[in-house]
């Protein structure tokens, strides 16, 4: 052993952790069944309590669907409604009233013929368009056409044609764009998700398929004790290791279902950094298109999105009408981009840049509504945290950005008279 | 870093699996060959899975030579040599660490592993020093080396042990008693400190995150202000809760293997003043430098200057020096001179503070002071705030930390700071208070709190949140800030 020098031996010696005595006192009797016991029951008591605190705090509900007419899109195949009002809650949002006109829009008014003087303008895509969560009159679809009159000076109408779900999905409307210029419109205005393009590639649902569950407990033991029975330990492994994977998938899929996993997420995803770094770590599927470089398969959702955007544009070119598409950003890329910082191998436009190049690639105009989120501090605290669609305040941010966006220049009919160009459309 | 990947130099569940796993199996004999051998066996695993190619290992397997080749020097009796021996192992340590004061045309220029390089380098120079110095040789094997200084326990962040305690319980015949009562006390110490890791820092850090971004965006000054008392009060909590969890797991796990690690944090934010707040924070560190630094520093500069007025100037001084050298440890660039300034500097004018009002109001006046709850809570707060403006030159480089500051005025920052220190102050005492009051509650066995039923509800409630947090957000268990240095 080394021996210490006189000077350290007083300022080195270190407090250990524990004696280490060659004894320990016995442990008594009832403490082993106690203590699992106390541990279980302590997981138990926070695991129910925090269920029931989430469940009330988040609670969702629809009521008075039952007066909506429903009937199946003859182009798409797929089932809408339409003359209806009902109210319905989701789990961030407030009580929302959802008003149907006969045509099967959320929209208050019936569609009609123009008003001579009037710009109308057609709104079409998903959820982002329909204003899921936020009560009509904050809707952007509603708030634009005010901004845009008072920008330019002349009557703006606009038919809110946007549909959540599949319906308004590219490949929907590329089927249903007749009825959309039927309405006649001078500009259609596309608001687009990385949803809308995700799903652009994926064929349009028919009857649904059965879903299969994974062999857990009832049909899986069996074929376990089986293959014990009949000497198998190999397959008996295998199959014991398969039920436990399927256990523990199962119980981590119950969790992420639950109640406390939402309101834990909707906590956790208000931290721009925690949820960024979430955002990124996802698989292909949620995170590529947050990717500088477009993977393969992201790369063939946008050949797929192309290919609807120069249908669509060819049917509103053969009409005299306007397109212009505009990308909401998602919440992940509104909060990168106020970030001004993110990981390499990452960037938020990429998508944006894709589309615009595509979109400008077949005549149609592309606003970008991107670089206005720079200059919005926290613009993720605009959106429903978990949910991901903008809240009422982000609607209104929208329609900011769209009215800016659409007089300032890309569409000359809209054009603005006097308004200043705003700093974030002349740089990003 | 992807989610699926092995992450063995952090508090992961891989890291934890893996130390329970090597645990389990060094129980399997009381042997200390035995235990020795898996102990071996197990850093040489851990270092694989660290590093992915042999040639990383190069650089260190050379310093880990070279430290051996002095020994056995030292060992031979050429104890004129420590010196020399000393100084070389100190400057292939800056050479290999890059620091950036060196041409850059002199470094290796390939990947290699510096993991741990650092706390190998003290238990490195402990045994050259100790070696050279002591009266009596003893002859320490190859195998006792690598395993004293690749112990994967205690590898990436310390805590940095003497060799005499390791071989104390490593090496001993009838190893230390492992207990249902010590296992599960160990247990219930590797979840606390995997929440502290994966739960409290990363909640922590993001606060940090958020409240740095916040200070290059276009906030209203109200908010700004606030973004700026975060950013200013969070980080230290971040970096105990991110360093003290890891340690917590590593000396719980070293204990399943029957070895005793020295402490390296004793309450650090109770401490009322620099001085002791140096005696609760990263203790072996310190505790190092003040063995192999500031001692000898003190007693030479006594020897040379012998006037009984100049001896406590040369204490401060030395408490500069040592806490300066502590600073600049912690990274390669020009902030952490500024820390290890600040650092050294805190030390040598809390000295002085300590001085002159004992020369003022005499030693029982001074002590009666330092007693009054008041002063201690002042004390705690200043400290607390003291070590947190220190810290911006530790995790900020010089474009980060010109931003930060030029975000405010002069005036609103120094408001920030007082606010600060208010805050540190009352929630400090608060806390000191509501601990006492708890630790009060007591049966004939000792406080409630304390006992084995409080720390298995404790546990149970610190682990099914770390669990379910690791399940919700799928991401790698955070960095641990000091393996960098």
């Amino acid at each position: 052993m080394i021996q210490s020098n006189a000077i350290q031996s007083s300022a080195i010696q270190s407090k250990a952790s524990d004696p280490g005595d060659l004894k320990e006192a016995k442990l008594p009797r009832r403490d082993w069944i106690l203590l699992p016991l106390l541990s279980l029951l302590t997981i138990g008591i926070i695991a129910v309590s925090t269920e029931l605190i989430a469940r009330r705090m988040f609670t969702e509900w629809v009521s008075g669907t039952e007066r909506c007419k429903v009937s199946s899109d003859p182009l798409t195949g797929v089932e809408r409604i339409s003359s209806c009002v009902y109210w319905g809650k989701e789990f961030e949002s407030q009580p929302t009233e959802y008003h149907f006109n006969s045509s099967g829009y959320r929209d208050d008014v019936e569609f009609g013929a123009k008003s001579p003087g009037t710009y109308r303008i057609a709104l079409v895509g998903s959820s982002v368009g329909a204003g899921g969560g936020t009560p009509s009159a904050k809707t952007f679809a509603v708030t634009l056409p005010a901004e845009l009159s008072e920008r330019t000076g002349h009557a703006v109408e606009l038919y809110n044609e946007a549909i959540p779900g599949v319906p308004g999905l590219p490949q929907s409307l590329a089927l249903r764009f007749k009825d959309v210029l039927a309405t006649q419109p001078d500009l259609v205005l596309w608001v687009l998700t990385r949803w809308d393009v995700k799903e652009a590639s994926s064929a349009l649902p028919g009857p649904e398929a059965p879903v299969e569950h994974p062999a857990v407990g009832g049909e899986a033991w069996p074929r376990v004790k089986e293959d014990l029975a009949r000497g198998a330990i190999r397959d008996a492994a295998s199959g014991l290791w398969g039920l436990v994977r399927g256990l523990l998938a199962s119980t981590k899929q119950a969790f992420q279902d639950s109640r406390t996993a939402f309101l834990l997420q909707h906590d956790l995803y208000g931290s721009q950094s925690v949820y960024v770094k979430y955002s990124l770590s996802g698989p292909d599927e949620f995170a590529g298109y947050l990717r500088a470089e477009p993977s393969a398969e992201w790369q063939s959702r946008l050949r797929a999105f192309d290919v609807y955007v120069a249908n669509i544009q060819a049917q509103a070119q053969a009409a005299g009408v306007t397109l212009a598409v505009v990308l909401v950003p998602s919440r992940p890329q509104a909060a990168m981009i106020s970030m001004g910082d993110w990981p390499a191998g990452f960037d938020p436009y990429t998508l944006d840049d894709e589309l615009r190049s595509i979109v400008v690639s077949h005549g149609a105009t592309y606003i970008d509504i991107f670089p206005g989120f720079r200059d919005i501090p926290n613009p993720e605290q605009y959106y429903f945290a978990v949910d991901g669609h903008p809240s009422p305040d982000g609607q209104a941010i929208i329609s900011r950005l769209l009215a800016a966006g659409l007089s300032g220049g890309a569409v000359p009919a809209l054009k603005a008279a006097t308004a200043p160009q705003a700093a974030w459309m002349r740089a990003r | 870093m992807d989610a699926g990947e092995i992450t063995m130099d952090a508090a992961s569940f891989q890291f934890v699996a893996f130390g329970l796993g090597v645990a389990l199996l060094s129980n399997l004999s009381r042997s200390h060959v035995w235990r020795s051998i898996v102990l071996l066996l197990a850093s040489i695993a851990f270092l694989g899975l660290v590093g992915h190619s042999p040639h990383v290992f190069l650089p260190l397997a050379g310093f880990l030579l070279l430290g051996y080749g002095g020994l056995v020097l030292l060992e031979y009796g050429s104890s004129r040599l420590m010196v020399w021996t000393i100084l070389a192992v100190i400057f292939v340590y800056i050479w290999l660490k890059k620091y950036t004061f060196l041409p850059e045309g002199s470094f290796l220029h390939f990947p290699y592993l510096t993991l741990g390089l650092s706390y190998i380098f003290f238990r490195v120079l402990h045994l050259l020093i100790e070696t050279g110095d002591g009266d009596e040789k003893r002859h320490i094997r190859p195998g006792a080396y690598l395993l004293y200084t690749l112990n994967f326990t205690t590898l990436v962040s310390g805590p940095i042990q003497r060799y005499d305690e390791f071989a104390r319980d490593q090496f001993a015949r009838d190893p230390i008693v492992l207990g249902p009562r010590t296992i599960g006390l160990q247990l219930e110490r590797i979840v606390r400190g995997f929440f502290k890791v994966n739960v409290l820092a990363m909640l922590l850090h993001a606060v940090h995150e958020d409240a740095l971004s916040q200070m290059a965006q276009p906030l209203p000054t109200g908010l700004k202000l606030y973004a700026a008392f975060r950013l200013a009060v969070v980080y230290p909590l971040f970096l105990y809760a991110n360093f003290s969890g890891y340690i917590d797991i590593v000396i719980a796990l070293a204990r399943l293997m029957r070895v005793r690690l020295p402490e390296n944090f004793d309450r650090p934010f109770a401490a009322s003043s620099v001085l002791d707040f140096w005696n609760k924070w990263h203790m072996t560190l310190s505790n190092w430098l003040k063995t192999y630094v500031y001692n000898p520093l003190l007693l030479a500069l006594m020897r040379r200057i012998s006037s009984r007025a100049m001896q406590p100037l040369l204490g401060v001084f030395c408490f500069f020096v040592t806490f300066f050298l502590i600073g600049v440890w912690h990274g390669r660039t020009s902030e952490f001179v500024i820390f290890g300034v600040l650092t050294g500097g805190g030390m040598s004018i809390n000295k002085l503070w300590q001085l002159e009002l004992t020369r003022a109001m005499g030693r029982k006046g001074y002590r009666a002071l330092a007693e009054k709850p008041v002063y201690v809570a002042f004390g705690r707060g200043l400290n607390f705030v003291w070590f947190a403006f220190t810290l911006f030159w530790f995790w900020g480089n010089w474009n980060k930390i010109d931003s930060v500051f030029a975000a405010l005025s002069f005036v609103q920052w120094l408001g920030v700071w007082l606010a600060a220190w208010l805050a540190a102050t009352a929630v400090l005492a608060l806390w000191e208070w509501l601990r006492a009051r708890l630790l009060s509650i007591r049966t004939s066995a000792g406080p409630v709190l304390s006992s084995r039923y409080a720390g298995v509800v404790y546990a149970s409630a610190l682990g099914l949140a770390a669990l379910v947090m690791s399940v919700l957000l799928n991401q790698a268990a955070p960095d641990i800030v000091y393996k960098a240095f």
